[in-house]
């Protein structure tokens, strides 16, 4: 059955092209002007992802993802004209899953809706080892292994990579991911996330300056890339 | 040589003035006995008015101290001294210099809105020139694939390449424009953090396709050492600096990108070959708006090395362009302020 996408936008011309560019991918689509009509029609239809612009004629659509994940686990994708990363950290935080700019490339959201929506229908930990490419995390034996051999790495590098791995395709914060790797009261500590990050990339990526694993979302935070076949 | 003619013809005006007021002195002089020492006040301070409409301040009080010293010496009893017998004239020597430093504030504040002016002209022109430009592509290319039903599929490709890459442009060049008014408008705040150089660098490359990195692109990164700075600005520079390379490096030569740390500061190095280029004209690059006038076919503003400047600027650092053999060197020295040990 083909996945149902909802997009709450008021532009109407980027509503367009995402209408076409789902109908060409064979997903169905619905979508909402306002966030007043967005909650109906969510109710209503229980679509399978989100896609939402967060300057909306009736408010702020960082308001409308709080209502939403105060219901559901559903992917949240923010659209936004705003390149403020303030805004868009705040978005994230409030529990959307990933976020893209305008002007956007649509393979690129396809891409993002894609990653998205797998990782709904594998909810994470069922497995207790994910493979991305050439890395494989193995939870009960807490080993990572890169193109077959075991990766030395230090107790925070494995946290660091396992939180990755974990939730792969997703823009994680650095509040996020000092949070989560570090613990409560290092969210200021961004030296560390940056040493780390860095130590990690000489450990498995090719070329640090152009990683296919560990992204930079600059301003904002990180996001693993994987390709889960 | 050249230096101190520039200076000499830029400062023409304080010796003007400093004729008229040898004249004005030399006239009341003359006429002493006609004139009242009221009068001649009154034309010693036409000096005053003049330099003070060039807004010079400095220039303003040499001169407003001239005539006064002039005025005290040769018409204030007692005369051929330096001393004032009635306190009065203390307070006319107070007027000289309120009536000049009026002057002088407003002529300042004209002078800053013709500069104003002057910038929202370029401005304008960037926007009608440097926009349409890759506008045109995008709106020829679509009407093209439009009207064309038969067209092979390569060279759609190669329309849509080029509106992908038009597009970009324009991107990129409207993030410029966003940037050089809030940077010079100084209502930026530098939100310090820790930085790996190597990140910016790794999110600045995704600004450029793959190939044009693969092929020019040579890049030496020294050993992580974090730099407190702001992210978002060193990513701007950086990309700004890229961007400025690949417009005018000549083809298939390299260009060469170089980060280290050294003792206590962070030197960026960006070199690409290009055509000869005047030396005199390198000091003008971090200008807004400037471009070499023989260049004119290659878009962009202008505006990229005046936000590399006012972003090198806002970090304490120093920029200058450096003209060698077969090219142009761009290099950046910013202060370390701050060191972290990473356990």
């Amino acid at each position: 059955m083909k996945q149902l996408i909802h997009i709450i936008e008021d532009d109407q011309s980027v509503k367009k092209l995402l209408e076409i560019a789902f109908k060409e991918y064979d997903f169905n689509s619905i979508s909402s002007n306002t966030k007043s009509n967005a909650m109906i029609m969510f109710l209503s239809h229980n679509p399978d992802l989100l896609i939402v612009d967060l300057g909306l004629p009736d408010g702020d659509g960082k308001d409308f993802i709080k209502q939403i994940r105060e219901i559901s686990k559903i992917p949240i994708i923010v659209l936004t004209a705003r390149h403020d990363e303030k805004e868009i950290v705040a978005a994230l935080d409030v529990g959307a899953d990933d976020y893209i700019t305008k002007p956007f490339s649509v393979n690129e959201l396809l891409a993002r809706i894609r990653a998205n929506l797998r990782r709904k229908i594998e909810p994470e930990n069922i497995n207790s080892s994910i493979v991305c490419d050439e890395l494989e995390l193995n939870i009960v034996s807490r080993d990572i292994t890169f193109k077959n051999e075991k990766l030395k790495l230090t107790p925070i590098e494995y946290e660091l990579l396992k939180y990755f791995m974990l939730n792969a395709n997703k823009t994680l914060t650095h509040n996020q991911i000092l949070q989560e790797v570090w613990g409560t009261g290092y969210q200021s500590q961004m030296q560390y996330l940056r040493t780390y990050v860095n130590t990690l990339r000489k450990k498995i990526e090719k070329n640090s300056t152009r990683p296919k694993y560990i992204k930079t979302e600059s301003g904002i935070g990180y996001r693993f890339s994987c390709n889960q076949n | 040589m050249r230096n101190i003619l520039e200076k000499i013809t830029k400062y023409k005006y304080i010796y003007k003035t400093l004729g008229i007021l040898f004249l004005i002195t030399l006239i009341s002089h003359l006429f002493k006995e006609y004139l009242d020492i009221i009068n001649i006040a009154l034309i010693h301070i036409i000096p005053v008015v003049i330099i003070a409409i060039y807004g010079n301040v400095k220039a303003t009080i040499f001169i407003t101290l001239l005539s006064v010293v002039f005025l005290n010496f040769l018409y204030i009893p007692p005369l051929y001294s330096f001393s004032v017998h009635n306190e009065l004239y203390i307070w006319s020597f107070l007027i000289f210099g309120i009536v000049g430093w009026i002057i002088t504030i407003q002529a300042k504040n004209l002078n800053t809105q013709t500069k104003q002016n002057e910038l929202r002209e370029s401005l304008l022109h960037i926007i009608s020139h440097d926009l349409r430009t890759p506008l045109s592509t995008i709106h020829g290319s679509i009407n093209l694939i439009l009207s064309n039903e038969k067209l092979d599929m390569e060279s759609k490709n190669n329309l849509l390449e080029d509106i992908n890459y038009s597009s970009l442009r324009m991107k990129r060049l409207i993030t410029n424009l966003l940037d050089s008014t809030r940077l010079s408008s100084g209502s930026i705040d530098l939100k310090l953090e820790w930085c790996d150089f190597e990140d910016i660098v790794g999110v600045a490359l995704n600004e450029f396709s793959q190939k044009q990195n693969d092929e020019k692109l040579d890049i030496k990164i020294d050993e992580l050492s974090l730099f407190w700075g702001d992210n978002t600005l060193l990513t701007q520079l950086i990309i700004n600096l890229l961007d400025n390379a690949f417009k005018y490096s000549k083809p298939n030569t390299k260009i060469y990108l170089e980060i280290h740390n050294l003792n206590n500061f962070t030197k960026i190095k960006v070199f690409n070959e290009s055509e000869y280029i005047d030396k005199q004209k390198l000091k003008n690059i971090f200008d807004k708006f400037y471009r070499f006038e023989d260049t004119n076919d290659i878009s962009g503003s202008g505006i990229g090395l005046a936000i590399c400047k006012s972003i090198v600027k806002l970090h304490n650092g120093e920029i200058k362009a450096i003209a060698q053999n077969d090219g142009i060197s761009i290099e950046i020295k910013l202060p370390i302020i701050k060191t972290v040990e990473v356990k």
